[in-house]
């Protein structure tokens, strides 16, 4: 009598797939030379000589890891480990480590070589699993961190900086901030004689030279930090933390024992490269079958958020981050409503508008979107296309994302037009250049396609484009609006005067800020020749096209960044509070020189605003 | 004389250092056996499972499950779900199941929960067969439970100790069945948790000390 004849274990494999579809002959066949075994939790598997051979877990928990430790699979009862083993001879030397005690069966290899050629179902599904398996382990090896515990012991040598920025300590002040801005980073390091002196940051130039009046030409070795902490290449990033946190600074260079120095680490490379939550979450989303799942899953969103942005990420990688996440949720959510609806009948692109659009998405924002089809629809295809947009808003909704007070959703048949339908209306609005298509223009200019073949969207905006070149009356009241609204410079003068500091005399940083820089980014983005949908690359394109100047372009940028970091945070503190997202902020909060910074930033918003009255509205006004 | 005394020597030497290896260098017999009721004098084996531990695995090849050839199974079918209708169809005689019981336990140490009665009514065959003399070396799951909850002072209620109250406490499944072979593979896997409790290098010895004895079948 064989093993298949006791009948818990043939109860068990007859319900586990692929087992399940095998005759009860090749169960069998499969079945003898199985042996069992029982793994503590924590234990370590070798799947070394004859334990080299695919194993199925009757009861437990065990991680499928990488040589290093990363987690490439979680897997439980009824499910295989060692697969790679039989099948290539694990070049991925990956290893199982038991979560839970576990009792395990173990096949014998060559009887189970057997049954996948002679399968070929059964072999198929393997393939999978192994397939599966190596698309995580890939997708692992580009971030190679996994689980929180894991990412806290990792080396900070994998994720530091090893491209340096340095200077000399006689350097000027300007040379450095050039030289700072060029290179992308947020500090620089003062090198001599290839020993550390000294760094300076971002915020070194901000405080200590800026606010205070300082020259430019200043001498770095005046206002660097002067043998800054610093850390060694084999720290963990755990100690790095802790390090950052304690002395309350961002940037730690890593020096080696011989005093040379081999990199820099920024709290910003700990977030990106720990930090995989946005990935993981994009990914729950995907898995998610139902609008009550999603909605569940973006319950998280808010603390993702506040994560990045108690992590000191960079505004618009922030803005990046969210937009990813949004448009996978469209997309997730069209998928939903197309399984649901059945097929389209036609092609349709799925658009949106906005913030969303731009990139520069934060707590609380709402939605704009719309739809572009393929041709007119007749009554039904109008039915199923509103019936996909319903399913579509609503289900933003209930994820988080607030309908449009504005209407200016796909769910209004308003919005629901042809590529043709489209062009009609933008040609309309910068014609007639009448103030109320300037309130659409703020929302409706920005486009950005989420779902669907985006050529016919692209050549919405150039026909968009030409219309705009060929009209300056419309850049002209673009202009008008763009400068309408000045920011608030006297504010602090007038918060200095009030004694106390009503809610009233709260700053809004996005109406009164952020929304003025985001209009003249649209202005110079319209005028040139190239389209592009976030503000800050408007800026950039406009630099290129030579129509704005580098210095007013770059400080622009910087009030870009300014305001929404201080968005974000003020938003982020409200919520923690509060749990809606409010971006007034207390000028009470802000220390002296935090006010003048944004004094400064205003006064650059101010400045820009000047310039462009000069470039667009010339003859005009 | 010297010679023999001295080979004795030699063997109970080998004996005491093979005690010291790990427990994985040996090879067990896990056995269950259904009887007609817990009296040896006067009831009888009904049916015999058993499983083979090799090497720390349980090797499922090794699964035996023999009903025996008895007159009557009575009243008890309740608690081994054996029937006389099972008994004519696979039934064996009693005497040829034993022998090949004997030819297994050879060489391998004997496992069961809960020794004293599994061992009286394997004495008690012997004795009604007449089968050669065998000497037992034996492991209790059960008196290896209540070792380690004695050691770790940790006490157990009433009926703690039976085979499924055991494998829950190591997450071990909840098997439905109970016929002498499932029973036999329970045990074996049970086996094999509370030694993966007993931390690494784990040796025979360690087990015999704590849940472990000798036993003699013979034919007197």
């Amino acid at each position: 009598m064989a093993a298949i004849d006791i009948p818990e274990v043939h109860k068990f494999i007859e319900s586990t797939p692929p087992f399940a579809s095998l005759s009860v002959q090749e169960r069998k066949q499969l079945l003898s030379g199985v042996s069992m075994l029982y793994v503590r939790q924590g234990q370590t598997l070798v799947l070394e000589e004859e334990a080299a051979t695919v194993h199925l877990i009757r009861r437990g928990a065990c991680e499928i890891r990488t040589p290093k430790d990363g987690l490439v699979d979680q897997i439980a009862d009824g499910e295989c480990f060692g697969v790679s083993s039989v099948m290539a001879q694990n070049p991925d030397g990956l290893k199982v480590v038991a979560m839970e005690d576990s009792l395990v069966y173990r096949f014998e290899k060559s009887r189970f070589q057997d049954m996948l050629r002679q399968n070929e179902a059964f072999g198929l599904f393997f393939e999978h699993t192994q397939l599966h398996r190596r698309r995580k382990l890939s997708r692992r090896q580009d971030s190679e961190l996994a689980s929180p515990a894991l990412q806290l012991s990792t080396s900070i040598s994998h994720i530091m900086t090893r491209q340096l920025v340095q200077a000399d300590p006689s350097e000027s002040v300007q040379t450095i901030a050039m030289r700072m801005t060029e290179a992308r980073v947020s500090s620089i390091l003062i090198l001599e004689n290839e020993s550390l002196l000294g760094i300076v940051t971002d915020r070194d130039l901000r405080s200590r030279i800026l606010a205070l009046g300082g020259s430019a030409q200043a001498v770095v070795s005046d206002i660097m930090t002067h043998s800054p902490v610093t850390l060694s290449p084999d720290a963990l990033v755990m100690q790095a933390q802790t390090l950052m946190s304690e002395s309350n600074i961002h940037h730690l260079p890593i020096v080696e024992e011989t005093g040379k120095v081999v990199g820099m680490l920024t709290a910003a490379d700990l977030l990106r490269h720990q930090e995989l939550s946005p990935l993981l979450f994009i990914n729950q989303i995907h898995r998610q079958t139902s609008v009550e799942s999603l909605a569940r899953i973006c319950q998280q969103w808010p603390t993702l958020i506040i994560n990045l942005i108690v992590t000191d990420m960079k505004p618009a990688d922030i803005g990046k981050v969210l937009a990813t996440v949004s448009d996978n949720l469209t997309k997730r959510l069209i998928e939903l409503a197309l399984m649901e609806l059945g097929k389209a009948p036609m092609d349709f692109q799925f658009l949106v508008f906005g913030s969303q659009a731009r990139q520069d998405q934060s707590l609380g924002s709402d939605q704009d979107n719309g739809l572009m089809l393929e041709r007119e629809p007749d009554n039904t295809e109008a039915a199923y296309f509103s019936a996909l947009s319903e399913f579509v808003c609503k289900g933003l909704a209930s994820c988080g994302v607030r309908l449009c007070p504005g209407n200016i959703m796909a769910s209004n048949p308003q919005w629901r037009k042809t590529q043709q339908g489209w062009q009609q209306v933008f040609a309309q609005w910068i014609k007639s250049a009448a103030p109320s298509a300037l309130l659409h223009a703020s929302i409706f200019f920005d486009i950005r396609c989420v779902f669907g073949d985006d050529t016919p969207v692209k050549q919405l905006i150039q026909g968009m484009q030409a219309e705009v070149a060929q009209n300056s009356m419309f850049l002209a009241t673009l202009t008008r609006a763009a400068i309408a609204t000045k920011p608030p410079l006297g504010f602090f003068r007038h918060f200095l005067l009030e004694s106390s500091g009503e809610h009233k005399h709260q700053l809004d940083l996005k109406h009164q800020g952020l929304a003025l820089i985001n209009d003249l980014g649209r202005l110079y983005g319209l005028s040139c020749k190239v389209y592009r949908e976030s503000t800050l690359e408007r800026i950039e394109q406009a630099i290129r096209e030579q129509l704005i100047s580098v210095d007013t372009a770059r400080n622009l940028m910087d009030a870009w960044d300014h305001l929404n970091g201080l968005r974000l945070e003020a938003q982020s503190r409200h919520w923690q509070i509060s749990g809606t997202a409010s971006a007034y902020l207390d000028p009470k909060k802000l220390s002296p020189l935090e006010r003048k910074h944004l004094k400064t930033t205003f006064s650059i918003i101010s400045d820009v605003q000047d310039i462009a009255q000069q470039r667009f509205l010339r003859g005009y006004s | 004389m010297w010679c023999r005394l001295l080979s004795r020597f030699k063997h109970w030497q080998q004996q005491r250092q093979s005690l010291l290896r790990a427990w994985s260098d040996w090879e067990y017999i896990v056995l269950d056996i259904e009887t007609s009721g817990l009296d040896a004098k006067q009831d009888h084996i009904v049916s015999l499972g058993w499983v083979c531990i090799k090497q720390g695995v349980i090797d499922l090849d090794s699964a035996r499950h023999l009903v025996l050839d008895t007159d009557e199974v009575g009243e008890n079918v309740g608690i081994h779900m054996i029937t006389d209708a099972d008994i004519q169809q696979y039934g064996k005689k009693q005497e040829s199941a034993l022998r090949y019981l004997r030819h297994f336990l050879r060489g391998r140490i004997l496992v069961v929960h809960h020794a004293p009665l599994e061992i009286s009514f394997l004495k008690a065959a012997w004795q009604k067969h007449l089968l050669p003399s065998y000497g037992l070396t034996w492991l209790d799951t059960l008196m290896l439970e209540k070792a380690k909850a004695n050691r770790a002072q940790q006490p157990i209620q009433e009926g703690g100790f039976r085979l499924n109250h055991c494998r829950e406490r190591y997450s071990l499944p909840d098997y439905q069945g109970h016929d002498a072979l499932t029973d036999a593979l329970a045990t074996a896997e049970l086996l094999l948790a509370q030694i993966a409790y007993q931390g690494k290098n784990c040796r025979l010895y360690d087990l015999s000390l704590m849940a472990g004895g000798r036993s003699r079948l013979s034919p007197r």
